[in-house]
């Protein structure tokens, strides 16, 4: 089967430990209610900056604690790498496999959010406004997985 | 749709695995569409019609709902 995205599959060890990697860093920031630390302070490129009573500036170096941006990559990049590095064996099953999954996570993505649109308001809109950043693919990754492991049980 | 390929693999001695190998597809591939709950791509049901020598109809049929 050829696919033309797919990369190849010695990724996608690396995309997991990413992915779990980027997870947890999230769920540490959002249990603890992470504030920024000197620790990950850097100079940035900012393509835009709109500071509270400051004038908007253009592609500037500003100061920026790196940690939220180091989860959401690695959540991103990991999540990726998992869901689009070929199989040990890639056939059309697959294909169809991820593609199923691929739908059915875009539909419970945005069934959960317009639910959240109508009934959930203020902060608690908000978080789920962050979490749905990397919704998408968490349910693309979970879906995937759930679908091969339910069919390579499936025996004869 | 139907298939033939629980006999036809029977006839030919293989399972599901051999099968899978010798087409380029996993075995979990074979198995869904034994069981009905997958329909092979055209080129994949002619490489299966192709290595038992039977003409596709011979290996999958239209089923009245299809």
């Amino acid at each position: 089967m050829k696919t033309n995205y797919l990369l190849p599959n010695k990724f996608k060890k690396l995309g997991w430990v990413l992915f779990i990697i980027g997870i947890l860093g999230g769920i540490f920031m959002y249990v603890t209610d992470f504030e920024p630390t000197e620790v990950l302070k850097m100079k940035v490129l900012s393509i835009y900056d709109d500071q509270i009573f400051g004038k908007p500036t253009f592609f500037k170096i500003i100061e920026n604690e790196i940690f939220d941006e180091l989860v959401s990559v690695f959540i991103i990049v990991g999540g990726f790498l998992v869901g689009f590095t070929k199989e040990k064996i890639e056939d059309e099953f697959i294909y169809k496999l991820r593609k199923d999954s691929l739908v059915w996570a875009l539909i419970v993505n945005y069934s959960i959010l317009l639910v959240a649109i109508l009934f959930v308001y203020d902060m608690v809109f908000l978080n789920i406004l962050f979490f749905n950043m990397f919704t998408p693919l968490l349910f693309f990754v979970i879906r995937f997985s759930v679908l091969k492991s339910k069919y390579l049980r499936d025996e004869e | 749709m139907k298939n033939r390929l629980k006999v036809q693999r029977a006839i030919h001695d293989l399972t599901q695995a051999d099968l899978a190998e010798k087409i380029g597809v996993t075995r979990q591939s074979i198995n869904a569409i034994e069981k009905g709950k997958y329909v092979p791509s055209t080129v994949l049901a002619l490489k299966i019609a192709r290595l038992f020598n039977e003409s596709v109809e011979n290996v999958f049929t239209l089923e009245d709902n299809d």
